[in-house]
C-alpha cells in the first residue's frame, strides 16, 4: 500500500514535467512571431523588442527553459507585462472566488447526480429513466454560458430570488457568499451532473446484474440498502474516476461562468489576460490548473484502494 | 341486423418485421433521425445563408441600434446596427466548419499516433507519456493558452481545438489496437506472413473506425462549444466574423436590457450541439450494441 502510494506520487512527476514543458514551448511553437502578437498592432519595434526580452525569447530555448523551471520550483511564475505584478500575487488575489464557485459545484453536483444516477438504472427503461438520460443529453448539449444566462434571466432578473451577478468573500457572511454561488454552480454543474450521472446509471446497471444483489434480493433486503449499500459501493470505483476526470470540465467551465455572473476570480483574470496579450499570466493560470488536475487524479487514484480493498498493485 | 365477422385467427408466431436499410436503421434508432434532421437543416442554414433573407452580416447601421425583434429585423439588431438574424444563419458556417475541421483533423491526427502508439512498443511508452501531459491541461485552457500567441482567425481556432482534442482519440485508437493485436485473426495473419502495414490495413484499421466515427461526433460537439466559448471570452475568431460566440459576446454587456442578442444564437448553438450529440449516441448504440444496453 506504502510503496504504492509512493510510486503513484512518483509518476505523476513525468506528466507535469511534460506539463510544464508543452506550456512553455507554447511561446515558441506558436505560428508567427509570439511578442509581436501580444504587442499588439500599433507596437513600435521597440516596444516588440522589449516585450521579447522580457519573455526571454532572445535567449536560446534550453537556457530559458532551466531558467524557467528553476524559478516555477521556487513558486516564482514571473510577472504580469500589463501590471509588472508577480502573477502568483495576481493569482492568490483571485483564487477565492474561482475556488468556492468548483467546490460547491463539485458538491452539489456530486449529491445530484449520484441518487439520480441511481434512480435511473434503479428505473431502467421506465419513464424516470428516460427523463433522467434525457435531461443528461441536454446537459452535454447547452453550453454553460447559455445555462448561466437562461438561469441568470428567470431566477434572478424576473422571478428576483437571487442576486443577478457578482461574488461577495466569504469573510462576510456565509449566506450572501452562497446567494451569489447558487446559480453560477447550478449553470456549471449542469454538465458534470450530466456526466456522473450517466456513467452510475451504466455502472450500476452493470452490478444490478450481479449474483449477490440476487442474494440480497432473496434474503429480503430493502430496496434502499440494496442499491445504495450493496451495489453502490461496488459500483464506485468508476463513479470516482469521472468525478476526478470531470474536474477539466468545472476548470473549463468556471472561466466562462465566471464571464457570465461577474465573478471576479480565476476565470475573469484569464479572460482580462487575453484581451491584454498578458502571456505570463495566462501562462501561470493554465499551469496552476493542470497543476490542480494532476492533483485531483492523483488523489482519486489513492481513493480507488480505500474504496475497493480488491486493488492492489 | 349487422353481420358478424369471422374473427382472424391470430398467428401462432406474428411475423417479426425488421425493416431493412437506411429507414429501417433510422426507425429502430428515432434519436438519429432527429439528430441528422436537425443537423440537415442547421447545414443547409449554412449553406444558403446568402438566399435566406439576409443582409450582409457585417454592415454597420448605426441609426438602428439594438432594435427589438420586428416584421424587418427578425431577430433584432445589435449594438452596432448589424442584423442579428443575418449574423445568426451566417454564423452556422463558423460553428460547422470549426466543428466538422476539428473532428476530421483531431480523428485523422489522433488515429495515425494510436496506431503508430498501438503497433509500435518502442515508441508506446514516450508517446503516451506526452499524451498523459497534454490531457492533465483542461482542453478549453489549452485551446485559450493557444489562442493568446497567435492572431484570431477561424484556421487558428481550428488548429488550437484540434490540438487539444488528439490526445483522446489516440488514447482510444491505442487501446482499441492493444485489444486488436491479441485477436486470432491477427495471428493467423501473422503466422500466414502478411506483412505489417497489410495487417494495420486490413485487420486493424477498419476495426478502428466504429469507435472513432462515435468519437468524432462528440469532438464535433465539444469542439462548438468550444468555438462558441473561446469567441465568447474574446480570444476566436475576429469580433467582425458573425459567429454565435461573438454575438453573444456582442450582447453580453446588454443582456439585462436586449435579451434578444444573447438568446437567437443561444437557440441554435445549443440545437445544433445536441442534434450532433443525438447522432453521436444513436450511431454508438448502433455500433456498440454492448454499449447501446448500458448508456
Amino acid at each position: 500500500m506504502f510503496a504504492y502510494v509512493v510510486r503513484r506520487i512518483i509518476a505523476t512527476i513525468p506528466v507535469m514535467a511534460v506539463v510544464a514543458l508543452f506550456v512553455f514551448s507554447l511561446l515558441f511553437i506558436a505560428p508567427g512571431d509570439p511578442a509581436a502578437v501580444i504587442a499588439g498592432d500599433q507596437a513600435t519595434p521597440e516596444q516588440i523588442e522589449r516585450i521579447r526580452q522580457s519573455l526571454g525569447l532572445d535567449r536560446p530555448f534550453l537556457v530559458q527553459f532551466s531558467e524557467w523551471v528553476w524559478r516555477l520550483l521556487h513558486f516564482d511564475l514571473g510577472r504580469s507585462i500589463f501590471t509588472n505584478l508577480p502573477v502568483t500575487t495576481m493569482i492568490a488575489q483571485r483564487i477565492e472566488p474561482t475556488l468556492s464557485l468548483t467546490l460547491i459545484t463539485l458538491v452539489l453536483s456530486v449529491i445530484v447526480a449520484v441518487p439520480i444516477g441511481v434512480l435511473a438504472a434503479w428505473k431502467a427503461g421506465s419513464f424516470v429513466d428516460r427523463a433522467i438520460m434525457g435531461f443528461a443529453v441536454f446537459g452535454f448539449s447547452v453550453p454553460v454560458f447559455v445555462i448561466g444566462y437562461l438561469l441568470a434571466y428567470f431566477f434572478a432578473l424576473e422571478l428576483e430570488w437571487l442576486p443577478v451577478q457578482g461574488y461577495t468573500p466569504f469573510a462576510h457572511g456565509f449566506v450572501p457568499w452562497l446567494e451569489n454561488l447558487i446559480l453560477p454552480s447550478i449553470a456549471l454543474g449542469c454538465v458534470y451532473i450530466a456526466l456522473i450521472a450517466r456513467i452510475t446509471r451504466a455502472t450500476m446497471l452493470e452490478v444490478l446484474q450481479q449474483d449477490y444483489i440476487r442474494t440480497a434480493r432473496a434474503k429480503g433486503l430493502a430496496q434502499t440498502p440494496i442499491l445504495f449499500i450493496h451495489a453502490l459501493k461496488n459500483a464506485s470505483v468508476p463513479i470516482v474516476t469521472v468525478i476526478g476526470i470531470g474536474i477539466a470540465l468545472l476548470i473549463g467551465g468556471a472561466v466562462v461562468t465566471e464571464s457570465v455572473f461577474a465573478i471576479p476570480g480565476l476565470g475573469r483574470l484569464t479572460v482580462d489576460a487575453i484581451l491584454r496579450r498578458d502571456y505570463p499570466v495566462i501562462q501561470g493560470i493554465v499551469l496552476l490548473f493542470s497543476f490542480v488536475y494532476v492533483l485531483v487524479n492523483l488523489g482519486v487514484d489513492l481513493i480507488y484502494t480505500l474504496i475497493d480493498p480488491r486493488i492492489r498493485y | 341486423m349487422p353481420a358478424v365477422a369471422t374473427p382472424a385467427l391470430p398467428d401462432l408466431w406474428p411475423p417479426v418485421k425488421i425493416r431493412r436499410g437506411f429507414l429501417g436503421f433510422l426507425r429502430r434508432h428515432p434519436t438519429v433521425a432527429i439528430g441528422s434532421a436537425l443537423l440537415i437543416v442547421m447545414i443547409a442554414i449554412a449553406l444558403f445563408a446568402p438566399y435566406l433573407g439576409t443582409v450582409d452580416p457585417t454592415t454597420l447601421n448605426t441609426a438602428r441600434r439594438t432594435r427589438a425583434p420586428s416584421a424587418d429585423f427578425w431577430f433584432g439588431t445589435d449594438m452596432l446596427g448589424r442584423d442579428i438574424y443575418s449574423r445568426v444563419m451566417y454564423g452556422a458556417r463558423v460553428s460547422l466548419t470549426v466543428g466538422f475541421s476539428v473532428a476530421i483533423c483531431a480523428s485523422l491526427i489522433g488515429l495515425a499516433i494510436g496506431l503508430i502508439s498501438g503497433m509500435l512498443r518502442f515508441a508506446d511508452g514516450f508517446i503516451m507519456r506526452i499524451m498523459d501531459g497534454l490531457m492533465s491541461i483542461p482542453p478549453i485552457l489549452l485551446a485559450i493558452a493557444l489562442m493568446a500567441l497567435t492572431r484570431g482567425s477561424i484556421g487558428n481556432v481550428i488548429l488550437a481545438i484540434t490540438i487539444a482534442e488528439i490526445p483522446r482519440v489516440s488514447r482510444l485508437v491505442r487501446g482499441v489496437v492493444l485489444s486488436l493485436r491479441e485477436q486470432p485473426y491477427v495471428d493467423a495473419a501473422i503466422a500466414a506472413g502478411t506483412r505489417t502495414p497489410l495487417i494495420i490495413l486490413r485487420h486493424i484499421l477498419p476495426n478502428t473506425l466504429a469507435p472513432m466515427t462515435v468519437q468524432a461526433t462528440y469532438i464535433c460537439a465539444s469542439a462548438m462549444i468550444i468555438e462558441a466559448i473561446l469567441s465568447f471570452i474574446g480570444a476566436g475568431v475576429p469580433p467582425i466574423t458573425p459567429s454565435w460566440g461573438n454575438i453573444m459576446a456582442e450582447g453580453r454587456s446588454l443582456w439585462q436590457v436586449k435579451p434578444f442578442i444573447v438568446f437567437f444564437p443561444a437557440v441554435f448553438l445549443s440545437l445544433t450541439v445536441l442534434a450532433v450529440n443525438l447522432v453521436g449516441d444513436g450511431l454508438r448504440d448502433a455500433l456498440d450494441p454492448r454499449m447501446a444496453k448500458a448508456l
